[in-house]
């Protein structure tokens, strides 16, 4: 397929996900689904569609097209703030299925975070594996059919789709309501089929740059959404006589909330392009930690420039914004990947360091 | 507003190779880099960068230019602003002068001035700002009264960057008198010769002892019916309209990289310490980001687009950041600054303390920025 070809697949892709989420997915909606933290409705229109296996190639069983794809259509998740763990499907949950030979469930499938003490190991043997494992914070786990992970037994590492009924759940919440579960398996027996050795790449990093990158796309989405919200109050609401768009101290947030904006989202485009098919570490680490500290600048300068409004709940402003807060510190804040990334830049030297910022979409 | 990002070309990567690969024979390994487009006035260098045909490029063959694209411009700006390359001479010529005589300059003075400009031999400043016009620049005073084959110029401007060391300057000035609601009308741009009778350069020094700015005073200059440049009463259109898009080039957020590459040098290998490891990491990835912007801008160009607004924002983002650098790197170094002494990380970290409250004035202050960009976003 050529460049152009791929552009225009995912200009429609984005385009029907953009159809489906309006309507399914208003502002309304998404508070009415603070209470389960969860859409049904929407996840099976989106499940009827295919979406949340796009990536992950047809002959695995999902939907095709590339991690590129994934992230546009997860930009446009995040502008509506989808209650749906779209993310841990295909970029995520499904690739790390499919890379092994393991069947996608039915029902949503989810990740582990990577978070510090999360354990999960494999007793037995082929035939007869046994889970036992302790993963926190786990989004959307307890909503999940299956989780897929990584699991080490006998020094190798397997990928495991476990089954979530068999696990016990402890719930939790990140600051949007969405569901970020603990969950642990006791020595739980495994279903034949679910368990196959890791291939090589396929590792607790490459799941991990997929996670952040996940993530990155939901903010970027989120943060254009906030961009256009402040611009449109801002031009309505009027004080002293005249909207508060005209007033310089309030120029000053609408701009800066574009610029993080339009970083956050070439940041993006730039990462999830060079994915051939693997993210690469400099890019995803770049677009973490450039959307994470888009997420907070402009958070604050969009609830900065709506005044009390922006504060009540029923409004969309705090949908989004409650989510960029998650969002950001979810599969490493920004100061875990600048640390990461500056540790590889500073042990490549100084001379290796305009190459490797130069490098830019297209040119890994 | 949309910025996409670029992929670069064979051959655009092609001419990043070469412009490095010069760089490294020209510079010495000890070279002291410079900071920014003005760090440096070096005409030996500035002549050599033109005999590879990099200065000029903007500049069509038939004038001695070499008919580059804007993302052609892009890559060995960078290249050269990231190395730290002494192009302070040709800079201002190449950038802003060149195409404003190619929109609005007389085949006469295209025929004049362009050639020299792309051999890196005919330097220029910018007449703009005085001291009672900063941001407003409409309001300048400086006044010239036409006169039998020209006109007589008098008065004074400021902050005129090596009006020392270049051959002339575009000086922004009125041609008639303020009319009432009509401030932006009967401006005009007159190029002056900075070495003609009447003009007295003097120097402002600078915030780090350095000459670089200077006051011009012209006290009843001639300047001939061919110099004017574009339309009488046009001046405000021409220098806010078209050469708005030369604000987002890498010289609006690189000025102070070779900061952090020194910074990198001080704490290169495994070893390093997690604030110093957060600080080279935030702001690589912050570059990477922002020069993304700015190339897009520089794409755009080159597809006929006009990207105003996009231009604004790189400039106001970028010339922020370059300032936020140099405060991360002296929190992470815990020193004493002192210009003349230490590493050459230290040295650098200084000089950028003292100078890099420049960047967020020139070319258009952040708040004016701001308010440009702004006006864009709401449509």
């Amino acid at each position: 397929m050529s460049a152009t070809d791929a552009g225009t697949d995912r200009a429609m892709l984005t385009e029907v996900a953009t159809g489906i989420l309006r309507d399914l997915c208003t502002p309304e909606d998404v508070v009415a689904a603070e209470a389960t933290g969860w859409s049904d409705r929407l996840w099976g229109a989106l499940e009827a569609s295919g979406f949340p296996y796009v990536s992950v190639p047809e002959a695995a069983g999902g939907s095709g097209g590339d991690v590129a794809d994934a992230c546009a259509l997860l930009a446009v998740a995040g502008r509506f703030a989808a209650p749906v763990p779209l993310a841990e499907a295909g970029l995520t949950g499904g690739w790390l299925l499919a890379s092994a030979g393991l069947e996608l469930p039915d029902g949503p499938l989810t990740v582990p975070a990577g978070r510090p003490g999360d354990v999960a190991a494999l007793s037995g043997g082929p035939g007869a594996w046994r889970l036992t494992g302790r993963l926190t914070r786990v989004p959307w786990g307890g909503r999940s059919t299956r989780v897929a992970l990584l699991a080490t037994g006998g020094g190798t590492s397997y990928v495991v789709s476990a089954p979530t009924a068999a696990a016990r759940v402890t719930p939790g919440r990140n600051l949007a309501a969405e569901p970020r579960d603990d969950l642990a398996w006791d020595d739980v027996p495994l279903a034949a089929g679910t368990v196959a050795p890791a291939p090589a790449g396929v590792d607790d990093l490459a799941l991990r740059l997929r996670g952040a990158l996940g993530r990155a796309a939901l903010i970027s989405g989120a943060l254009a959404r906030v961009a256009e919200l402040t611009v449109r109050y801002t031009g309505e609401r009027e004080q002293f006589g005249r909207p508060i768009a005209r007033f310089q101290a309030v120029q000053a947030h609408l701009v800066t909330i574009a610029e993080e904006a339009q970083l956050a989202g070439l940041a993006v485009q730039v990462a999830a392009g060079n994915a051939r098919p693997e993210p690469g570490f400099f890019d995803v680490a770049a677009a973490k930690a450039v959307t994470g500290e888009a997420a907070t600048v402009a958070a604050r300068a969009s609830h900065q420039a709506h005044g009390a409004i922006g504060m009540t709940k029923e409004y969309e402003l705090g949908q989004l914004t409650r989510r960029l807060w998650s969002w950001r510190d979810e599969f490493g804040s920004e100061r875990y990947w600048n640390r990461q990334l500056g540790r590889r830049l500073a042990a490549d030297g100084p001379d290796r360091l305009w190459p490797r910022i130069s490098t830019g979409l297209g040119e890994t | 507003m949309q910025f996409s990002a670029t992929t670069l070309s064979p051959a655009e990567e092609k001419l990043r190779a070469e412009v490095r690969d010069f760089l490294a024979e020209q510079l010495p390994p000890d070279h002291r880099p410079a900071l920014g487009f003005a760090g440096r006035h070096d005409p030996a260098f500035s002549r050599t960068l033109a005999a590879r045909g990099w200065v000029g490029m903007a500049i069509p063959p038939e004038y001695g230019g070499h008919g580059r694209s804007a993302v052609d411009r892009f890559v060995v700006a960078e290249e050269l602003l990231a190395a730290g390359a002494p192009i302070g001479a040709h800079f201002v010529a190449d950038r802003q002068t060149g195409p404003a005589l190619l929109h609005y300059g007389t085949e006469e003075q295209r025929r004049r001035f362009l050639p020299g400009i792309a051999a890196g031999e005919v330097y220029f400043s910018l007449g703009m700002s005085e001291p009672d016009s900063g941001s407003d620049l409409a309001s300048v005073r400086t006044r010239a009264t036409k006169v039998d084959g020209g006109w007589t110029v008098t008065g004074t401007k400021v902050w005129t960057s090596e009006a020392h060391r270049n051959h002339w300057f575009a000086v922004l000035c009125r041609t008639s008198p303020m009319e009432e609601g009509r401030k932006h009308a009967g401006l005009s741009q007159l190029i002056v010769d900075l070495h003609a009778e009447g003009v007295t350069v003097s120097p402002i020094p600078f915030l780090d002892g350095s000459h670089h700015f200077n006051e011009v005073a012209l006290e009843d200059v001639f300047v001939p019916d061919d110099m004017v440049l574009g339309e009488i009463g046009s001046g405000w259109q021409q220098v806010t309209s078209e050469l708005a898009y030369e604000r987002s080039g890498p010289d609006r957020w690189l000025s102070t990289f070779p900061v952090l590459r020194e910074f990198v040098r001080e704490h290169a290998g495994p070893a390093v310490r997690d604030d110093a490891a957060a600080v080279i990491g935030r702001f690589a990835a912050r570059f990477w980001a922002i020069r993304q912007m700015s190339l897009s801008v520089a794409r755009a160009l080159d597809a006929g687009q006009a990207p105003a607004v996009e231009a604004a924002l790189v400039k106001e983002v970028g010339t922020r950041f370059e300032q936020d650098l140099v405060e991360a790197l002296r929190v992470a170094a815990e020193t004493e600054l002192d210009q003349g002494t230490g590493t050459l990380f230290q040295r650098l970290l200084a000089e950028a303390v003292l100078t890099s409250p420049k960047v967020t004035l020139q070319g258009g202050t952040t708040e004016i920025l701001r308010s440009v960009a702004a006006k864009g976003l709401g449509s």
